[in-house]
C-alpha cells in the first residue's frame, strides 16, 4: 500500500510534535524532579533548623526557668529584707518617739531645775515651784508647805486654789492630816485618781538627804488632765530634791544677807562715832 | 528666719517654750521675743513685725483673750497667727479662745511635739 506524500508529511509532522511534547515532558519532569530534590533538601534543612531551634528554644526555656527561679528567690529575699527594714523602720520610729519624749522630759527638767536655782530670793523660789506645779505638771489646786522646826509644824508658803481658806492659820501639825503624816514619815503619797472633790492626789516631802524641809501637796489637777504622767512623776521627783535645796539655800542666804547688812550698818555707825 | 513672740507671766514656762521653739525649723533662739503680759506684748507687736504669737490667757494687766481681741480689732492684724496656751482646757474655754480670733489652742501642760507641729504648720 502506497501512502501519499502529504500523509507522510503530516505523519512526520505529528511525530515531530509528539517528540517535542515528549521533550517538553522530559524537561518538565526533570524540572519537577529537580524541584522535588530541592524541596526535599529544603525539608531536611528546615527539619534540621527546626531541631536546632527546638534545642535552642529548650535551652532558652531552661535558662528562663532558671532565671525565673533565681528571680523568685531574689524577690523572696528582697521581700524578706523589705519586711525586716519595715520592722526596723517601725522600731526606729518608736525609738524616735521615745527619744523625743525623753528629750522633752529633759528639757522640762532642765528648765525646772535651772529656774529653781536661778534665784536666792525665797519668795521667787516659791513662785518658781508654783509655776512648775501649774504650767508643767498641770495642778489646779496645791499647797507648798515649809517646815517650822521650832513649832514642829508645816507652814503654808505658797498655794493655788482654796486650800488657804480650808486651813486654820495656814499651819498643819506634824503627824496631822496627810501633809503632816508625809512630813513626819518622809514618804511620798500618790493616788491613782485625779483628786476630784478636793482629794489629795499627790503629797511629796521636800528633802535634803533625810531631813524633811517641806511638803508639796497636789489636791487637784486641771480638769482636762486625767492623771499624772511619767514626766509628771519625774518633775515631782525633781521638785522633791531641788525645791528643797533651793528653798533652804535661799532662806539661809536671806538670813546671812540680813545679818551682813546689820553688821555693816553697825560697823558704819562705829566708824562715824 | 521667722520671729515669734512668747507671752506668759511665768518665766519658767516662757523659757521652756523658747527652748522648744528654737528646735522648729526656721526659728532660732535670737528670733524669739518674750513678754510677760498682754500689754507688753501689744506694745511689742506695734513696734515689730512677728510671724507668730504664742500667748497664755491668765496674765496681769491684760489677759491673752484681750490681747487677741486687740490684735485682731484695734491693730487689725488679721493675718498674724496666734496660738493660745492656757491651763484652761475645757471645750467652752477652747471655743471662746478660738472665737476671739486665735488660730490654735493648746492646754497646759502641753506636749512640746504638738506645739512644734502646730507652730510649723502655721509658719510654713
Amino acid at each position: 500500500m502506497e501512502e501519499k506524500p502529504e500523509e507522510i508529511l503530516s505523519l512526520f509532522s505529528k511525530s515531530e510534535e509528539l517528540l517535542e511534547m515528549f521533550r517538553k515532558g522530559k524537561a518538565f519532569t526533570e524540572e519537577l524532579m529537580y524541584e522535588n530534590e530541592r524541596l526535599r533538601f529544603r525539608i531536611v534543612h528546615l527539619e534540621k533548623e527546626k531541631m536546632d531551634l527546638s534545642a535552642t528554644l529548650m535551652r532558652e526555656v531552661e535558662r528562663l526557668k532558671l532565671e525565673s527561679t533565681q528571680l523568685s528567690q531574689k524577690l523572696e529575699f528582697i521581700d524578706g529584707r523589705f519586711q525586716e527594714i519595715e520592722a526596723e523602720n517601725k522600731d526606729f520610729a518608736m525609738r524616735y518617739v521615745e527619744v523625743e519624749e525623753q528629750n522633752e522630759s529633759l528639757a522640762n527638767l532642765y528648765v525646772a531645775s535651772y529656774r529653781l536655782h536661778s534665784t536666792l530670793d525665797p519668795s521667787e523660789v516659791v513662785e518658781c515651784v508654783k509655776e512648775i506645779l501649774m504650767n508643767m505638771i498641770g495642778s489646779e489646786e496645791f499647797g507648798l508647805y515649809v517646815v517650822d522646826e521650832e513649832m514642829n509644824e508645816l507652814v503654808l508658803a505658797g498655794y493655788e486654789g482654796e486650800i488657804a481658806q480650808k486651813l486654820e492659820g495656814g499651819r498643819v501639825r506634824f503627824g496631822e492630816g496627810l501633809e503632816g503624816m508625809v512630813a513626819e514619815s518622809g514618804m511620798p503619797f500618790f493616788t491613782e485618781d485625779t483628786g476630784e472633790g478636793g482629794e489629795v492626789c499627790a503629797c511629796i516631802p521636800l528633802k535634803i538627804k533625810d531631813r524633811v524641809v517641806g511638803v508639796i501637796a497636789i489636791y487637784r489637777l486641771l480638769s482636762h488632765k486625767t492623771g499624772l504622767t511619767a514626766l509628771d512623776h519625774k518633775l515631782i521627783e525633781l521638785l522633791a530634791g531641788h525645791a528643797a535645796t533651793a528653798l533652804v539655800s535661799s532662806k539661809l542666804y536671806a538670813v546671812a544677807d540680813r545679818k551682813l547688812k546689820t553688821i555693816e550698818g553697825f560697823m558704819n555707825l562705829l566708824r562715824v562715832r | 528666719m521667722k520671729s515669734v513672740l512668747v507671752v506668759d507671766d511665768s518665766s519658767t514656762f516662757r523659757q521652756l517654750l523658747c527652748m522648744s521653739l528654737s528646735r522648729v525649723e526656721g526659728i532660732s533662739a535670737s528670733d524669739i521675743t518674750e513678754a510677760s503680759d498682754g500689754q507688753e506684748a501689744l506694745e511689742k507687736i506695734k513696734e515689730k513685725k512677728f510671724d507668730l504669737v504664742l500667748t497664755d490667757i491668765r496674765m496681769p494687766r491684760m489677759d491673752g483673750l484681750e490681747l487677741v481681741r486687740q490684735v485682731r480689732g484695734d491693730i487689725g492684724k488679721d493675718e498674724l497667727p496666734i496660738v493660745i496656751i492656757s491651763t484652761k482646757g475645757s471645750e467652752d474655754e477652747v471655743e471662746i479662745g478660738l472665737s476671739v480670733g486665735a488660730n490654735g489652742y493648746l492646754s497646759k501642760p502641753i506636749s512640746m511635739a504638738k506645739l512644734r507641729e502646730m507652730v510649723a504648720s502655721l509658719l510654713h
